[in-house]
């Protein structure tokens, strides 16, 4: 595929957009791909590394991913230049039903880097606004500088039919940052968002989900309610590789989309 | 009367094969090593070897194998689909328990998306079995409710013939007569009786250890840590199996040009499953023992209704801190008693 354009987002994280350079490729994807989805995404020589989509499912002209620069295929990813070919495999796995969230309150709760995944279920859905009831984003970084996607924070900020909570950890905010300080959890009990007829959506470091898992149980979301996307490590993402598991289930082909319901059955060791 | 194949038939047959445009490949012993390989004539075939050190499934599965080849130009990159090398072949004198093994990952390699590296060859290998009439300390086929003559992935089996006279031919499927064809007469009618077969002694209770696997209790278990504290995490236990077949996917070249291989990898090794963050879920070497048994003897058959496990007992065998799942699932038995 070919880079058409690439954005800093924060330090070492990179967002990229694609496009297609065989027609057939791009009907396949066209037809196949919903919100939730990863890929591989590969450098030859490098190698390949896996991550989400970050572009809806109802903006299939391109495929737009968000990285950070850490190991060797992430750095020669980064250092492509627009007009470069990348390879790109998939898309794989399961997705988030967002037909059986028509007529519901969302909650999307998102921290650092996980913020990608959860962009891709908040465009599906911002994009036919009218299916969804109120929307709330709660998003957390380490930092001011952390938070990505800031032009699109900005605009969903702006946005009347969007509630966004921004936060960043105790000692990362900066002199003029005028949102919340605090964690993630601790943000989303404050802010108190009710269980009714509400979806909730979160991303994060396992550690966050950890929390935010107890914080929504305080809140009293029904963990069949609560959706996460679990991120693996894979080699082939189709079921041969062995190494994605958690558990008996494959991240790759039963996942990488679960209910807190579903996470909650799989043993907490290997996650 | 049985069919029998004579001894000293045998070079005629493999000159036989060989000219019907097989590769014929059997056990042989190199240096330190033993193993399967293609040979020129019946001579260079060991028959005395209870098994090989290294398994069949190298034949099917290698340790690293091209996929694709690329070459980056100015405006494009060119990429050169790998298929394995075509060709029939004749594996000569295989165990049972490494025919069973390729069949019982036929199911994975062929769920969902097909593996065509691993059908082709699949498709254009007959596995000519040796029911084994010697075991050692180590065979464990009986406790996974196999036996030293199991049929189970062998198109023929022989069953041999006191003192080395030869082998009883049983036909198990139309790609083993068809290649038998070839050498219909060589073979012999004779009422020759078979050597019994090998005596191997039962060594745990498999379905009681499933249970025990099955129960979600046991995952947090202390034994974990007791069982693999020895565990060096070398990976020769995942590399000699028949069955295990986790694999990497690695670019070899430089900036220009190079392959994309499938290697060999190993649930074993830390790295398997090392997140880019630095959070590996299964970060010990019990939590990874944990795992090849759980996903052997749980998740595997969860999925596929079949072991993923033949009882070859390489494992333990080759291990050099000797464990093995031999003594982890007697260890178990012994739990659900």
């Amino acid at each position: 595929m070919k880079i058409v354009a690439r954005h800093d987002e924060a330090p070492g994280v990179k967002t990229m957009r694609l496009e297609f350079q065989d027609p057939i490729d791009h009907q396949f994807f066209k037809e196949t791909f919903r919100t939730g989805m990863f890929g591989l995404y590969g450098v030859y020589g490098e190698g390949e590394s896996t991550f989400c989509v970050a572009s809806p499912e109802t903006r299939k002209d391109y495929i737009e991913c968000t990285f950070r620069q850490s190991g060797r295929v992430t750095s020669a990813l980064a250092n492509a230049d627009i007009g470069d070919l990348i390879t790109f495999r998939g898309p794989y796995g399961n997705r988030f039903p967002i037909e059986e969230f028509h007529g519901k309150n969302l909650l999307f709760i998102s921290g650092g880097i996980a913020l990608p995944p959860t962009r891709s279920v908040i465009w599906s859905c911002l994009d036919q606004r009218e299916k969804f009831g109120r929307v709330t984003i709660v998003y957390g970084a380490r930092t001011v500088a952390d938070l990505v996607y800031k032009h699109e924070l900005e605009e969903w900020q702006e946005r009347s039919d969007v509630d966004l909570v921004l936060t960043v950890d105790p000692g990362g905010e900066s002199p003029d940052w005028k949102n919340r300080i605090g964690f993630v959890p601790t943000v989303l009990e404050e802010a108190a968002p009710s269980p009714d007829n509400c979806i909730a959506v979160i991303c994060g470091p396992p550690i966050m989900i950890k929390f935010t898992l107890i914080s929504l149980k305080k809140l009293g979301f029904d963990e069949s309610n609560v959706f996460t996307t679990l991120e693996n490590r894979m080699k082939c993402g189709l079921g041969k590789c062995g190494r994605c598991n958690v558990g008996s289930v494959y991240v790759c082909k039963e996942g990488p989309v679960f209910t807190a319901a579903e996470v909650s059955r799989m043993p907490a060791s290997d996650l | 009367m049985t069919k029998i194949l004579f001894s000293d038939k045998l070079d005629k047959c493999v000159e036989r094969w060989k000219s019907a445009g097989f590769t014929v490949i059997g056990p042989v012993q190199r240096a330190n090593i033993s193993t399967y390989a293609a040979v020129e004539h019946a001579a260079e075939l060991e028959f005395g070897l209870i098994l090989p050190d290294r398994s069949i499934k190298d034949l099917f599965f290698p340790q690293s194998e091209p996929m694709l080849r690329y070459t980056i130009k100015k405006e494009s990159i060119d990429t050169d689909e790998c298929l394995p090398p075509v060709g029939p072949r004749i594996i000569f004198g295989a165990r049972p328990c490494d025919a069973s093994g390729m069949a019982i990952d036929d199911p994975l390699f062929g769920w969902d998306y097909k593996d065509e590296y691993w059908f082709q060859r699949r498709n254009e290998s007959v596995i000519v079995t040796i029911a084994c009439t010697k075991a050692d300390d180590f065979c464990m086929c009986t406790s996974l409710k196999m036996a030293p003559d199991s049929c189970k992935g062998s198109d023929i089996l022989l069953r041999p013939l006191a003192g080395n006279k030869g082998w009883q031919v049983e036909e198990l499927t139309d790609r083993g007569r068809e290649a038998f064809k070839t050498i219909a007469d060589l073979l012999q009618e004779s009422s020759e009786q078979a050597a019994p077969i090998a005596v191997v002694e039962k060594k745990f209770d498999l379905d009681a250890c499933v249970a025990w696997l099955q129960n979600p209790e046991h995952f947090e278990s202390r034994f974990w840590k007791e069982i693999s504290m020895r565990c060096i995490g070398c990976a020769s236990c995942t590399y000699l199996c028949p069955t295990c077949h986790c694999f990497d996917i690695q670019d070899e070249g430089d900036t220009y040009t190079g392959i994309r291989r499938k290697n060999w990898d190993s649930c074993s090794f830390a790295l398997f499953t090392m997140h880019t963050s630095g959070h590996n879920p299964r970060s010990t070497q019990s939590a990874r023992w944990r795992q090849r048994i759980m996903h052997k003897f749980n998740y595997f058959p969860g999925k596929f209704s079949v072991n993923s496990c033949s009882g070859c007992g390489r494992c333990s065998r080759q291990c050099p801190v000797d464990m093995g799942i031999t003594e982890t699932l007697q260890e178990i038995s012994k739990l659900s008693l």
